[in-house]
């Protein structure tokens, strides 16, 4: 580790002590300064304002017309069945990364394919299958073609199922960066790891799930956390785009977001969508919570080492 | 070694089964794609009759209502407020990401985890505040103040990244630039940038992305409609009384080009981007 | 920042009692008589109605082109809004206190809301009641406290039905006079799988023109909707939650096509432009429109949808006027309103009418014009047709109790009474939420 502390100037021959956390301070300001305005001044004010109405001092009461609103609840739930996506998710990016893998002839032209979603903008993406999956669209015509219309249904329009039908869309856009980080990782590990098995003769499925899987845990960890993080925070785009800013059909689609949007910009309550927030954000503190130890471990290796 | 790069490939997998995993997911992936670029030359009736097949005549009505007299402007916004965001937040996170991994303080871990755990905060948590201020200082509908919050919600990743990265270079380098007189500026400059090249590029490919795509806050903070990202642009196609298809598919295809040239072109920096950046290994 | 940030909200609240004190004094007739402004100066105007008036940028253009003409020192801008994007637009200026000086309103309470936030300035203020005496639906539904809050622009009769007679005939029906009679059409259309009405509620709006083309039919007057609003009544009061019934009704016997829940509504519509449906409902000013796409007058008959009750609103059309609105910001409100005027003068709305087909919301139009009869009753019973429900229940409620419910009744996922039950359920939320709904309401409807 280099010995910043005392050693600076030293060409002058006068060495001046400057601590290490001042030095540090000089490369990190102009970030911290962004970071405290954009997080640190919206967190504050939106505890301050989750307290008020109109201006005039509440306390909870925000926080209880939030809580006890079924609508919150529906959207809170739907949330957390979206976190059952990312084990779909996972699998489905390992076990396609590994066949990647394995494959010579126009891997680059499967990897292309196979990223190419990750890079479409959302909107584009909600809207082109909000096309596909109307009940006269084009996902139920192949369905029939192929003698499936047993599977056909109204997949955005069925309030059992929107919600499913969505997560397809966002696994369908976000497995490709999990192959690409996976095989990446894959790529990378010393040749000797496969050398041993393949003498031994080890089948694909032994090879890889005893393998390669512990040896990029921490890239699948990675990952999980990350697709887990999305499904808290990041749907927005998804859920907005595909049920026109309604949620529906019904409630069916509501996710935190959309019910803190809706409250602020069209029904007008900024200080029960503020509190809806609150909540919101508490409860990715449990996630902020798991990625900060995750992290930690990851920093502590990195400057550990 | 006597395994290549490409794999144990051959007799792990059935050949068989393995190329019908990988052409079922590439038509996957693909068709949708498909759907929208072609379903951009039909015309309406022409698109409800058959979404899947080939135009029955091209035509270029749709390209011709998408491209509406604000659809330039658009992408001259988007461009300004993506370039702008993607290069301030990689200067400046590299700045930061250099001071942790550069100076042992105390403390340093915690406030790195701080920094970087940001990024699990929902954006749209900060978006009423933000807004709030916004109308307050009068930057609604400017694109300064989105490059700012673009700026601000890229910083922890890619200060992640960066942090990650740099404290990958061999101590080695680091250790004997400094024994030479050279301040912890110049081998910033001199030698951790040019040996960054590939992260700092994958970095930026990231962000732009992210940038370019982005639509809730564009969407509230861009209400002006000469000041419009494209995305929020075409969203708004989509609308109560948007009938026209093709039109819809035409501009979502004129929004998608500019990043499937540029993924076609740099793709191979991302791939080996993150193979570098991302993973720690050799 | 915090303190500027208090002195706002306290400016805020303080306007809001203003207006309320200034509110109670019902003269009308106070019609600032200010001399024309000299200087250069220019109006924004932010707006919405292409979208189902088609040709009316193009009228607004020559309006503005006109009355510059006509007053050379003002230059007028206009921006068309996204239906997703005017309110949220509007409550960004307002926030800032600065933007558009002419704001355009859907009727009822989107032109009373903004009003009792303080955000507009009253029409009735700048006009005189002689002129908004012709401006349709003015009093009903921009009346306050004797106030008008905004000036009516375009007729929105709400909504019309269309039929197309050729294709009940080669089926061997005729027009459905009243609902049961439309049962019995939908029995044999759907049994040869024909659509009978097209629709879609995918995003919303459909479910909103429901409620007020069936619910208008079983109440007396739309204070009767604000009595329950206010908490007088409940939504789950026969007169309230029949029509939830007969929308299931309508589901039992198969009147809609059955994607109707994936499909958003204009894409719905254009089936009936195609054949493939015998009816659709279209926002009013687009009716005309759509029966010339369809084959004109001799194929297409333009009703108000069939009675199910005996109300005295039943089997008539609903209006209302979409309106255009001063700002509370605007420096200029005379010139503003001046240039609403300006566009109510008789070759201005012979203008409208000839762009966009559409009806002005004056009576003073001619209609002997209207060369299509079914235009021209539909014209009619606009004058005087029923008020329309939709905009008499906050937003709020429209979007999350009607919207939403309408689509599980057509799903088939909720019964009637349960959808009753959720709306009168999230009126009672929303009164507890809203702390100002109540006193307003109850205001607007003395």
């Amino acid at each position: 580790m280099l010995k910043q502390a005392s050693t600076v100037g030293a060409r002058n021959g006068r060495p001046r002590t400057i601590s290490a956390g001042q030095q540090a301070l000089k490369w990190i300001s102009p970030a911290g300064i962004v970071l405290i305005f954009v997080f640190g001044y919206s967190l504050i004010s939106l505890f301050t304002q989750s307290f008020r109405y109109d201006g005039k001092w509440v306390a909870f009461e925000n926080f209880t017309l939030v809580l006890t609103d079924p609508l919150f609840q529906t959207a809170l739930k739907h949330n957390f069945y979206l976190l059952f996506t990312v084990p779909v998710m996972v699998f489905l990016a390992f076990l396609l990364a590994v066949t990647l893998f394995e494959t010579r002839r126009g891997m680059s032209f499967y990897r292309a394919a196979v990223f190419l979603p990750y890079v479409l903008p959302i909107p584009v993406v909600a809207v082109v299958f909000g096309q596909i999956y109307q009940l006269r669209g084009a996902l139920n015509i192949f369905l029939t073609a192929i003698g499936l219309d047993g599977l056909a249904q109204d997949w955005l329009g069925e309030p059992k199922i929107a919600l499913g039908t969505m997560a397809s869309v966002i696994l369908w856009k976000e497995v490709g960066f999990g192959v690409i980080l996976l095989l990446a990782h894959i790529i990378s590990l010393p040749s000797e790891v496969f050398e041993a098995s393949r003498i031994d003769g080890a089948g694909f499925f032994r090879v890889h799930w005893s393998i390669t899987r512990p040896q990029i845990m921490n890239t699948i960890v990675f990952f999980s956390v990350i697709e887990a993080i999305t499904m808290v925070s990041w749907v927005f785009n998804y859920v907005y785009v595909m049920s026109n800013g309604l949620g529906g059909p019904g409630d069916s689609t509501l996710v935190s977001e959309l019910y803190i949007y809706r409250s602020a910009f069209s029904n007008k309550a900024p200080e029960l969508a503020a509190a809806a927030a609150v909540c919101l954000f508490l409860c990715t503190l449990l996630l902020v919570v798991a990625f900060f130890r995750i992290q930690r471990r990851s920093i502590s290796g990195t400057f550990g080492r | 070694m006597s395994i290549t790069r490409r794999g144990i490939h051959g007799s792990l997998l059935g050949g068989a089964s393995r190329y019908l995993l990988l052409t079922f997911m590439a038509a996957t992936a693909l068709i949708p794609g498909y759907i929208m670029f072609v379903g951009a030359f039909k015309t309406q009736a022409d698109f409800l009759n058959s979404p899947y097949g080939m135009p029955a005549s091209l035509s270029f009505g749709g390209f011709r209502s998408a491209w509406t007299d604000k659809f330039p402007q658009w992408l001259i916004n988007s461009f300004v407020i993506t370039t702008g965001s993607v290069v301030v937040s990689v200067f400046i996170a590299s700045l930061a990401a250099w001071g942790f991994a550069h100076f042992p303080f105390k403390g340093r871990e915690t406030v790195l985890g701080v920094t970087v755990s940001l990024m699990v905060v929902p954006p749209v948590v900060l978006l009423i505040p933000l807004f709030q201020v916004g109308v307050h200082l009068g930057l609604i509908s400017t694109l300064r103040l989105v490059i700012i919050i673009y700026v601000g919600l890229m910083l922890p990743f890619s200060i992640y990244m960066l942090t990650n990265y740099f404290k990958s270079i061999p101590n080695s380098i680091l250790e004997s630039a400094s024994v030479d007189g050279a301040s912890p500026l110049r081998i910033f400059r001199s030698i951790v940038i040019p040996l960054s090249g590939a992260p700092l590029i994958t970095l930026g490919v990231v962000n732009l992305l992210w940038a370019w795509n982005e639509l809730l806050l564009a969407l509230v903070f861009l209400q002006s409609n000469e000041k419009r990202t494209l995305m929020v642009g075409i969203t708004g196609f989509q609308s109560r009384y948007s009938l026209d298809i093709p039109t819809v598919m035409a501009g979502m295809s004129i929004a998608t080009l500019p990043l499937v040239v540029a993924y076609l072109f740099g793709q191979r920096f991302f791939i080996a981007g993150l193979t570098a950046g991302s993973v720690k290994g050799e | 920042m915090n303190s500027r940030k208090n002195f706002i909200i306290g400016t805020a609240v303080l306007a809001l009692l203003l207006t309320a004190c200034s509110s109670s004094s019902k003269d009308v007739s106070t019609a600032k008589k200010i001399t024309f402004p000299t200087e250069d100066l220019t109006l924004n105007i932010s707006w919405w109605g292409e979208q189902e008036a088609p040709g009316a940028t193009k009228w607004l253009e020559e309006t503005m082109a006109l009355y510059h003409k006509e007053h050379p020192n003002v230059t007028l801008k206009q921006v068309l809004q996204t239906t997703e994007g005017l309110v949220p637009a509007f409550e960004a200026a307002a926030a800032a206190g600065a933007g558009p000086d002419i704001q355009y309103f859907w009727g009822g309470i989107y032109a009373q809301q903004p009003g009792w936030d303080g955000h507009i300035a009253p029409i009735s203020d700048y006009l005189d009641a002689e002129e908004l005496s012709h401006y349709i639906n003015a009093g009903v539904e921009e009346g306050y406290q004797g106030k008008i809050w905004t000036a009516p622009w375009y007729v929105n009769p709400s909504f019309p039905l269309l039929v197309r007679k050729d294709i009940l005939e080669k089926n061997g029906l005729t027009t459905p006079a009243n609902w049961d009679e439309l049962m019995k059409v939908c029995d044999v259309l759907s049994k040869k799988k024909i659509t009978t009405i097209a629709g879609g509620v995918k995003d919303g709006w459909f479910g909103g023109w429901i409620y007020s083309i069936l619910g208008g039919q079983s109440v007396q007057s739309q204070k009767d909707v604000i009595n329950a609003v206010v908490g007088n009544t409940s939504f789950t009061d026969p007169e309230h939650a029949g029509w939830w019934v007969k929308l299931a009704e309508s589901k039992t016997h198969k009147c809609w096509n059955d994607d109707i829940n994936s499909l958003e509504l204009y894409q719905a519509q254009q089936r009936f432009v195609d054949g493939k449906a015998a009816m659709t409902i279209t926002a009013g000013p687009d009716a005309p429109n759509f029966a010339k796409k369809a084959g004109g007058d001799s194929n297409v008959t333009i009703m108000a949808m069939p009675a199910w009750s005996d109300g005295p609103m039943a089997g008539k059309m609903g209006t209302t006027s979409q309106t255009l609105g001063i700002t509370k910001w605007s420096k200029y409100p005379q010139v503003a309103a001046d240039f609403i005027k300006f566009g109510h003068t008789a070759e201005r709305l012979n203008a409208w009418y000839k762009l966009t087909g559409s009806m002005p919301a004056d009576d003073r139009f001619d209609l002997t014009q209207v060369e299509s009869q079914s235009t021209k009753a539909l014209f009619e019973s606009a004058i005087s047709g029923a008020p329309y429900l939709e905009n008499f229940i906050p937003a709020q409620l429209d979007a999350e109790a009607v919207f939403k419910n309408v689509q599980l009744i057509l799903k088939g996922s909720v019964t009637p009474e349960a959808a009753a039950a959720d709306m009168q359920a999230q009126m009672e939320r929303l009164r507890k939420t809203d702390r100002k709904l109540v006193d307003n309401f109850t205001a607007w409807s003395k």
